[in-house]
């Protein structure tokens, strides 16, 4: 009955037993990570953090150090607060407020146009090889002219108003994001398809079940990506032509050279670029919470 | 030209062949490789009866999964016909229900809304579609999981969605491309235990794909065995075992015998390769 019931028993008799006869241990064999810089291995939430301050400490501190060396030669360079107290100026006195909204328009009007045309064109040449082509030409011979050389042309043809400035952002963004989200459209498994179509499903069920689902969270990380280059393109138009708008406020402050005003512009395009961010990150992990990663 | 029953021990399980649910005839399928062209299939002929199962065994490059493919419709055969009910096959659809071996439903949707697919795009009403949802759930043992989203299932789990989803339109065969193939041994044997379950409570026909012998003599009432590049029919067998066989079976001399026929036979098909 109990035959082999007392096995463990007798081994760690023996394991007891036999432990003053094997040698203390000295050496180590293989060889210790450090647990902040292995490859590719999660970091431990206390050293996550630590990284993180630092990241951030770095910049405001080279900051603060470059402010302080350059304050007062002819290379001057205000530190954070001098920035700040001349973005409040900015705001309450020359009333950044619409300068921000204008630009903010602009891009968004034409931003929202180019991620239209871009999923609408980037999915047909994704899933079928006849968009993509009939588009290899056309594409793939407009894109490699460089957006910004349009500007004098978009405003010669459409004024200075607010269209030349729109059409610059849509031309500077347009192609990326055709064929990126043709990439996204591809990256759709075959195997997926195949099987909506024995559960008979048709193309057009296809591609707004199983298609545009799958590729959505890809589409978002695309418009996160170039939304930066909508930004550039906005400010080459801004420059070269307006009555308002943050990059015209930043040619005006260097006609004055209040270079603390300069400076409290760009901490405004970097602020507005880490919220769009973290807003379509949002958006995406709502819509897309099975994809996230 | 059917080849002749190979390798039959003892007192056949005569399934009624009156008149088959699905015909496969000479069929071929070639790959063009630039100016090479491979021939993948090669002139097969076979049939799946109402209510039987019927499993395709061979090594893997015998053109197994491409039949499958193409009787499901989702390629064109280079020549031949398939026919369901005596309609010819032409594209597919949802009479034909497809197992994948890899995992192919959709992570954005409930398992729920998996099952509903087939029933949303044969515009059924939606408390049509909880109704049989629900049914094929408590089928399939997944009631509890019904709102989980597939990347919350195990491998034997997802798979169970994906046969649940495959029947929900009631189709009038089920193709099965090695569907246990990436399970673990012991998932793989719960799984063939619960397709014999499902299959006795629907009756559904069944043709399934696999590279495992014992699965294709456990699970099937006949088997054609393939030979390797191009895939031709190298045995036809009609399985002695009844319809209620259990586990046991794998113990029955006469599953061992075929066993190593079917074995010798696709040594003998397939080219030495490492």
């Amino acid at each position: 009955m109990s035959t082999q019931v007392d096995r463990p028993a007798v081994e760690v008799g023996v394991a007891a037993g036999a432990g003053g006869d094997q040698p203390t241990p000295r050496r180590t064999r293989g060889r210790r990570q450090h647990a902040a810089l292995r490859i590719r291995h999660e970091l431990p939430s206390g050293w996550r953090w630590a990284f993180a301050a630092l990241g951030a400490a770095s910049l405001l501190g080279l900051w603060v150090a470059a402010a302080s060396v350059w304050s007062t030669t002819s290379f001057p360079v205000p530190g954070p607060l001098a920035t700040v107290r001349a973005g409040i100026e900015l705001w309450s006195t020359e009333g950044l407020g619409t300068d921000l909204l204008a630009s903010l328009r602009r891009v968004g009007v034409g931003y929202a146009i180019s991620m239209a045309v871009g999923i609408v064109l980037g999915l047909a040449i994704g899933t079928f090889p006849a968009f993509q082509v009939y588009w290899e030409a056309p594409i793939g011979f407009l894109r490699y002219i460089p957006a910004t050389a349009l500007t004098p042309l978009f405003l010669l043809w459409l004024g200075i108003d607010e269209a030349p400035k729109v059409a610059l952002v849509v031309a500077g963004t347009v192609f990326y994001n055709i064929l990126m989200v043709a990439d996204v459209g591809r990256a759709v498994p075959a195997e997926m398809m195949a099987s909506a179509y024995t559960l008979g499903a048709g193309r057009w069920t296809v591609l707004r079940k199983i298609v545009f689902p799958h590729a959505l969270p890809g589409i978002i990380d695309v418009a996160r990506i170039n939304l930066a280059s909508a930004w550039l393109m906005l400010v080459v138009a801004e420059l070269l032509a307006a009555r308002d708008g943050l990059a015209f406020q930043m040619q005006r402050a260097y006609r004055f050279r209040q270079v603390d005003t300069m400076f409290a512009i760009l901490l405004v395009f970097a602020v507005i670029g880490v919220a769009s961010d973290l807003t379509l990150r949002w958006i995406r992990n709502r819509t897309a919470p099975w994809a996230r990663p | 030209m059917d080849p002749q029953p190979h390798g039959t021990l003892g007192p056949t399980m005569n399934l009624p062949v009156a008149t088959p649910k699905l015909v496969v005839s000479e069929l071929v399928k070639d790959y063009r490789f630039g100016r090479r062209t491979v021939r993948a299939i090669d002139g097969i002929d076979l049939t799946v009866g109402r209510g039987e199962i019927v499993c395709i065994v061979g090594t893997s490059g015998c053109g197994k999964s491409t039949l499958l493919r193409i009787v499901a419709g989702l390629e064109p055969p280079t020549g031949g016909v398939v026919t369901v009910d005596g309609d010819t096959v032409v594209g597919p659809g949802p009479d034909r229900g497809m197992v994948f071996q890899t995992y192919t439903l959709y992570p954005w949707r409930t398992v729920r809304a998996n099952i509903a697919f087939g029933l949303e795009c044969a515009g059924r009403p939606r408390a049509e579609r909880e109704r049989r949802v629900d049914e094929l759930l408590g089928i399939v043992g997944l009631t509890e999981f019904a709102e989980h989203r597939p990347g919350a299932l195990s491998g034997g789990m997802r798979q169970r969605v994906a046969i649940a989803r495959a029947l929900a339109t009631e189709p009038d065969v089920l193709l099965l491309d090695e569907p246990f193939a990436a399970l673990d041994a012991q998932t793989k044997r719960a799984m063939q235990d619960f397709l014999l379950q499902v299959w006795r409570r629907t009756g559904a026909t069944i043709l399934m794909v696999t590279h495992d012998i014992e699965e294709a003599l456990y699970l099937a009432g006949r088997v054609y065995v393939f030979s390797a590049r191009p895939g031709r029919v190298a045995a036809h067998m009609h399985l002695p075992f009844g319809a209620t066989r259990g586990w046991s079976v794998t113990r029955d001399p006469r599953f061992l015998d075929l066993r190593d026929e079917i074995r010798d036979l696709l040594l003998a098909a397939a080219p030495a390769r490492p």
